[in-house]
């Protein structure tokens, strides 16, 4: 995986008394920081022949955030929901997948931000959580970020984990690509924290996932991860179709199993490409003649693009087939698909999204 | 076709400066096949985006220039084929590139539409899929002025219902598509 060294660290005035500053200070020792009273807007896509978003990932804000910690994941307009929650910490990446859906999210805000005011996230959650006991909340920090791509830097996670893990009704879930686990694995996640890792076979990482840690890298860290007391998930996803895919994604799969017990495994999921008509454009610039851009992807109801469905109907079929003859009976749920899709692969489908959403809370 | 005679026609037809651009980005042949195409049948940008994303996307995946793309025969017969009106030229054009950027979608799709021909139901009962088989369900549609109307268009669903050709085409909807692609 490729270290992360930002050409230079902005700092909002009001910040530095965070210890995510104290955090950043010791560990990048070499890097410059700059203070600012307040950061300015930058633009990402705006010209095309300059790329916004890839140099936004060279140069890290720490600012206090405004807006909403804790939300709800949109999910995608008619599809089935896995009532799952967001929190977060910090907006953009230092990793630059080809797919990655936050080169048209982020399009015109992409600076890579961290946010100072750890205190306001843990008081805002605090708030709602205390105010819903009865609820059981699945809380994921990998919406607009890694989430734990910078936490070798930051120590993010150092300050919110020993929060999350005293309350009762909350599992929080770290969705990452990286392999950044060393500052975990001294802190007690009381079974209570999911590490989950986005897998693909090492010739996707090589092409689609830059900078990445590989898909040996990713299995080393969920084992230390395991062994340190974590549950684990993964998320096949996105599922990429090419050439050759049924053999590299069995092989991943058989690779997974081989080093990671799956009886162990809190839950799976399963996603195919998913793209839209904007995002295709920007990545058409970014990364012109990536073969990712021609796969036969059609425009779904909710606008976004995916393989056509009974191709990934197809996709699903097999992937669940080499899944189950190695892990019978683990949890595996479908990312983003239609009521339609799931009952073609799995002969059922959830009735709401409560019912998923307990199931997933409430397994492993 | 020259530089020139495309950025008259973006001009003319009001295009983005950025559709402009990435037209003129391209290798000059291909430019200037893509011309030939456009001018004579004044296509528009939304179209001609679409085509411009979809030639592009070929040539990455067949290793073909969008020159060679274009020449190809259906291509540039539809182009001028005298029988048509140039809207429909275009419309079978458009298809034609859309069969050769979505093969195995229009595999599919060439299936389901062969077995509900054999199905032998149209033209008084019509049956369709959706746009890119999103949704895998089958659409039915028929229209009656009597009971006597609706009862012989009732009979002849049912009988369909138990024909192999319909079982097939919800087969393909639901994935079992292995032997067509």
């Amino acid at each position: 995986m490729k270290s992360f060294r930002p050409d230079e660290i902005v700092v909002e005035q009001g910040s530095e008394c965070s210890p995510i500053y104290r955090n950043l200070r010791r560990r990048l020792p070499d890097v410059p920081f700059r203070f600012v009273e307040r950061t300015a807007h930058q633009d990402g896509n705006g010209s095309t022949a300059y790329d916004g978003f890839g140099a936004a990932k060279r140069k890290l804000y720490l600012t206090r955030h405004k807006g909403e910690f804790l939300k709800k994941c949109p999910g995608s307009d008619g599809q089935v929901c896995c009532n799952y929650f967001i929190v977060n910490f910090a907006s953009n990446c230092p990793m630059d997948c080809s797919y990655c859906y936050l080169q048209e999210y982020l399009g015109d805000n992409p600076q890579l931000k961290v946010f100072s005011n750890v205190d306001d996230l843990i008081e805002e959650t605090d708030q709602t959580l205390r105010k819903h006991r009865a609820l059981f909340f699945r809380v994921g920090t990998g919406e607009i970020t890694d989430s734990l791509a910078l936490e070798p830097y930051t120590g993010m996670l150092g300050e919110l984990i020993p929060y999350f893990v005293e309350q009762p009704n909350v599992l929080l879930e770290l969705k990452t690509k990286s392999a950044c686990v060393d500052s975990l694995l001294g802190i007690d996640s009381k079974r209570r924290v999911v590490a989950a890792w986005s897998m693909n076979p090492q010739r996707v990482i090589d092409w689609h996932e830059a900078g990445t840690a590989s898909l040996s890298e990713r299995l080393d860290a969920a084992r230390r991860c395991q062994e340190a007391g974590y549950r684990l998930a993964f998320h096949f996803d996105p599922m990429i179709e090419y050439p050759g895919w049924e053999a590299d994604y069995e092989e991943m799969i058989e690779t997974v199993f081989a080093n990671i017990s799956w009886q162990s495994l809190s839950w799976l999921s399963l996603g195919v490409l998913r793209t839209t008509p904007s995002l295709k454009r920007v990545m058409r610039e970014r990364f012109f003649g990536s073969a990712i851009l021609s796969g036969e992807q059609v425009l779904c109801p909710d606008g976004k693009l995916r393989y056509f469905q009974p191709l990934r109907v197809v996709m699903y079929r097999k992937m669940v087939t080499w899944i189950r003859r190695i892990a019978p009976t683990v949890k595996i749920y479908l990312c983003m698909e239609s009521k339609e899709v799931w009952q073609q692969v799995f002969g059922f489908a959830p009735s709401c999204e409560k019912e998923l959403g307990n199931q997933i809370s409430y397994f492993g | 076709m020259t530089e020139q005679d495309i950025r008259d026609y973006s001009t003319a037809k009001g295009f983005h400066p950025q559709t402009l651009k990435r037209w003129l980005n391209w290798q000059a042949d291909d430019a200037s096949a893509l011309a030939h195409l456009a001018l004579p049948l004044k296509i528009n940008e939304n179209h001609l985006r679409d085509l411009m994303d979809w030639l592009e996307e070929i040539a990455v995946r067949d290793g073909q220039s969008i020159r060679q793309i274009l020449a190809r025969r259906l291509i540039s017969e539809s182009a001028t084929d005298p029988r048509l009106g140039r809207s429909d030229r275009f419309k079978r054009i458009k298809e034609e590139i859309r069969r050769l950027r979505f093969p195995r979608l229009a595999a599919v799709e060439d299936a389901i539409r062969a077995r509900i021909v054999d199905l032998k139901l149209y033209p008084k009962i019509r049956l369709s899929v959706p746009s890119g088989l999103e949704g895998g369900r089958l659409r039915i549609e028929f229209a009656a002025a009597t009971r006597t109307e609706f009862k012989q268009l009732s009979t002849r669903l049912l009988e369909a219902g138990d024909k192999q050709k319909l079982g097939e085409i919800f087969d393909f909807l639901a994935g079992e598509i292995d032997e067509i692609i």
